[in-house]
Order: structure tokens, then C-alpha cells, then sequence
């Protein structure tokens, strides 16, 4: 059965047939709200009520890139998940010293068992760019985590962010370049290739 | 370090979003500007970066249930027939009760041929001063006195039940035997339980006069009991319908 009849069966009523698109979408939408929300626990919450809006509102999907349909109803579980946080303030991310002020690199302080000797060096480099990517405003993470990692193209970004495709391109960008800035602070944990490669733009 | 214009020029050449006009100006200022492609080089390694984060397995699934999304069995349509036949018997019910409320002198009205020679019997008779009703005949006031002597459960003895028809009939009437009753009653002993009977008698007697008034109300009895019968029976069919779809559902 293809995407389109099972999207159709799914539409008029048929819970099989969307338990067969939520298999084959569920680590799409779980790794995107892994990486917008950068909490594993929190994340499957947040998947969890992204498929259940998907087929309570599935009937108002009239087409197009489903995938791009079900990115935009995990980004706004992600959203709801975050509004929710910040109505619940935990213990804020960024350390602080004695006085009072930031510590200026707080990276290891903030993921204590982000050490080499502990971790593999694949586990160490996921755990830098969540990190970084932590660090970006929510609207620039979600626009990276949809782009670069889930390798959707402008328009279905747009699509599924529901905003102009201008402010895809500008928010990328910028949350490249932030990106980038921040991983400056990893370079040792980065694989040999991609220091290569940041030396080599020196 | 470049203007963001510039920058935001860089992304979208790294994402072939330029056309070819425009990607060829940029590719020969690339060429001439070593800076803008440093820039260049440091987005396309922001991208490598993230595009080598390893996609993670969903730790479960996360497929839904009946309950999780609130979903109900596909209900036979007779269930709606049964519904709707549950809902119209219930409000003509009610309108059964509310009219006989509502309206009780229709009802009244209809029963005060009876029920005024009853009233008679206690207060005044058709031929008395006492009021009740003008057009009833002493037959109707002996009739319904009767009825009243048979269920007394004091009046088993011949003369006794004479005197608790008489004395219950009307006081006309009561009058009119009253010396002979007395000239018989004073010899024999029955004469006490005789007198004392109808008093103890009369809250009976008014549970039984009220059944006339009940027939003659302006929704029949029997209408409401249909009506309670085919609400019963709705509401079993529909819950049987939806028991047989929830078993057929699981």
C-alpha cells in the first residue's frame, strides 16, 4: 500500500493504516524533536503527541509533502514543549561562578560526562552539536534541525515552519554561522576529517 | 568578517538555491575574495558537522491505540433509530406528566361526577346543604359508598356494612335511617364497631376514591406506561447494539 491510500485510509478513520505512516515516520519525527527539545525523554513525549494531533487533524491535510506536513505538527508538539518549560523554569543552563558570572566555556560543566576517556568519539561529537545547537534561538534550531540534519529543501522548511521562504534562507544562515562559532570550542572532539577540513579554512 | 546579505548569499549557494547567474557572479567573486571563501568554507563545515550527527532509533513505538486518540466502534444505524425512538418517547413522557400537572381541572372536571357524591359523603350530599355536586342522585352516592363498604375490612357483618354505607354515604341519608339504626343498634353489641368502623375506615376510603380521578386525567395511564415500555426497550436495544459493536470493534 503506498503513502498516498494508506494517507487517504488514515483520513477516514483507518488507525492501522496511519500506525503504518506513523512506522515509517517515527524516527524522522523522533530525531527532530531530539534535537529541537535535545532532551530524549522529553522528545518522545513530544513525538508521542505529535502523532496523536497528526491523526486527530489528518483531515485537514489537502496534499503535498506529508513528511513536510508531519515535521510542522512535531515542531509545534516541540514548541508546546517549550512554551511549557519556560512557564516551569528548571536549573538554567549556563553555570555560574561565585560572583555570580558565567563562566565563559561552560561546555564540560554542562554535560559532565561529555569526557574522552568516557565516551566513544561519536558519542562525544553528538553530544558537542547538541550542545550547540542548545545555544541557538528555538526558531534557528528548528530551521537547521529540518534543513541540515533531516535534509528537507527550503520549501518544505517553509512548509513545515510556516514561515516565507525569505526567512528560511536568512535564519539559516545565521544558524550556521553560530553553528560553527560554537564548534570552534569542540574542535578536538571533531573528527579528524572535519578538523582537516576547519584548518583548512584558516 | 562579511555582511549577512553576503552570508546569506553563501548558504544559499552551498544549498544550489542560486540560479546560474547568480551562483557564476559569486563563484568568480569566491575566486577573487579569500575571506569570502573562508566564510564559505566555515558554513559548509557547519553543515558537515550537523550532517554527521547519527540518526537515532526511536527507542519505541509510537503507534497509537483506539483509546489514545479517543476513537469509538462504528455504531449499526438502527442504533440512531433506537435513539431517536429512546429521546421522543422520553419528552412525550414528560409532556404525559407535565400536562396532568399542569392541567388538573380537565382532569377534575372529568371526575367530579364521581368524586363529588364521595365529597357529599363526608361533607354534604346531593340533597344536603353541604355543596358537592348539584347533579348527582343518591343512586351514584350509594354506588361509590358501596364501593367504599366493600373494601373495609371491619365491615364483614350485614349490619354493620348497612351502617357504614349509611354513614359514609351522606349525612341526609344518615339521618333519615339514623332513628331506626339506633332503635336496632342499642341492643345489640356490633352497634359500637358499627359506629367506630367508618372512622377508622376513612383514610381508606380516600386512598380508593382517588383511583377515579387518575383514570379520568387528561393523558391516560396507560399511554404513559406504553411510552415507559418503549423507552425501556429502546434503551435495551441500544445498549445491546453497542455492546455486539464494541465485541465485533475488539
Amino acid at each position: 500500500m503506498d503513502e498516498t491510500s494508506l494517507i487517504q485510509s488514515a483520513q477516514n478513520g483507518d488507525l492501522d493504516s496511519f500506525n503504518t505512516l506513523i512506522l515509517h515516520y517515527q524516527d524522522t519525527v523522533f530525531n527532530t524533536a531530539l534535537r529541537i527539545l535535545g532532551d530524549e525523554d522529553i522528545a518522545q513525549d513530544a513525538a508521542q503527541e505529535a502523532f496523536i494531533s497528526a491523526f486527530r487533524s489528518i483531515s485537514t491535510f489537502r496534499g503535498g509533502s506529508f513528511k513536510a506536513w508531519m515535521m510542522r505538527t512535531v515542531t509545534n508538539a516541540c514548541y508546546d514543549e517549550l512554551r511549557r518549560q519556560k512557564r516551569r523554569p528548571t536549573t538554567p543552563l549556563e553555570p555560574e561562578t561565585s560572583d555570580g558570572e558565567e563562566i565563559d566555556s561552560p561546555k564540560w560543566l554542562a554535560d559532565p560526562n561529555m569526557t574522552p576517556a568516557q565516551q566513544s568519539e561519536a558519542d562525544e561529537l553528538e553530544h558537542a552539536i547538541q550542545h550547540c545547537l542548545n545555544a541557538l534561538p528555538t526558531d534557528f534550531r528548528t530551521v537547521v534541525v529540518l534543513a541540515d540534519i533531516q535534509g528537507m529543501d527550503y520549501s518544505e522548511v517553509a512548509a513545515a515552519s510556516k514561515v516565507p521562504l525569505g526567512t528560511i534562507k536568512s535564519r539559516l544562515a545565521r544558524a550556521r554561522l553560530r553553528l560553527r562559532e560554537c564548534l570552534r570550542g569542540f574542535e578536538e572532539l571533531l573528527p579528524a576529517s572535519f578538523r582537516l577540513e576547519g584548518e583548512s579554512i584558516q | 568578517m562579511k555582511n549577512f546579505n553576503e552570508i546569506e548569499l553563501l548558504s544559499s549557494y552551498l544549498d544550489g538555491q542560486l540560479n546560474a547567474s547568480e551562483s557564476k557572479r559569486l563563484e568568480t567573486r569566491l575566486a577573487a575574495d579569500p575571506e569570502l571563501a573562508s566564510v564559505l568554507n566555515d558554513l559548509r563545515a557547519a553543515r558537515g558537522i550537523l550532517r554527521k550527527l547519527p540518526v537515532r532509533k526511536a527507542p519505541r513505538n509510537f503507534t497509537l491505540t483506539r483509546q489514545m486518540v479517543g476513537l469509538k466502534p462504528p455504531l449499526p444505524r438502527t442504533y440512531s433509530i433506537f435513539q431517536f425512538s429512546t429521546a421522543f418517547a422520553t419528552v412525550l413522557l414528560l409532556l404525559t406528566f407535565a400536562l396532568n400537572t399542569i392541567f388538573p381541572p380537565l382532569g377534575m372536571g372529568g371526575a367530579s361526577g364521581v368524586a363529588a357524591p364521595m365529597a357529599g359523603g363526608y361533607g354534604g350530599g346531593p340533597t344536603g346543604s353541604g355543596g358537592g355536586c348539584d347533579t348527582c342522585t343518591e343512586d351514584q352516592a350509594l354506588q361509590s359508598a358501596a364501593a367504599v363498604a366493600t373494601e373495609a375490612p371491619a365491615a364483614t357483618e350485614a349490619p354493620a356494612v348497612a351502617a357504614e354505607i349509611l354513614t359514609t354515604a351522606t349525612p341526609a341519608l344518615e339521618m333519615q335511617i339514623a332513628p331506626t339504626a339506633d332503635g336496632t343498634l342499642r341492643e345489640t353489641e356490633p352497634t359500637a364497631d358499627a359506629v367506630q368502623t367508618p372512622k377508622e375506615g376513612e383514610p381508606e376510603s380516600f386512598a380508593a376514591n382517588e383511583e377515579p380521578i387518575n383514570h379520568n386525567a387528561m393523558i391516560p395511564a396507560v399511554w404513559q406506561v406504553v411510552l415507559a415500555v418503549i423507552i425501556l426497550l429502546s434503551g435495551l436495544a441500544m445498549w445491546l447494539a453497542r455492546r455486539s459493536a464494541y465485541r465485533k470493534w475488539q
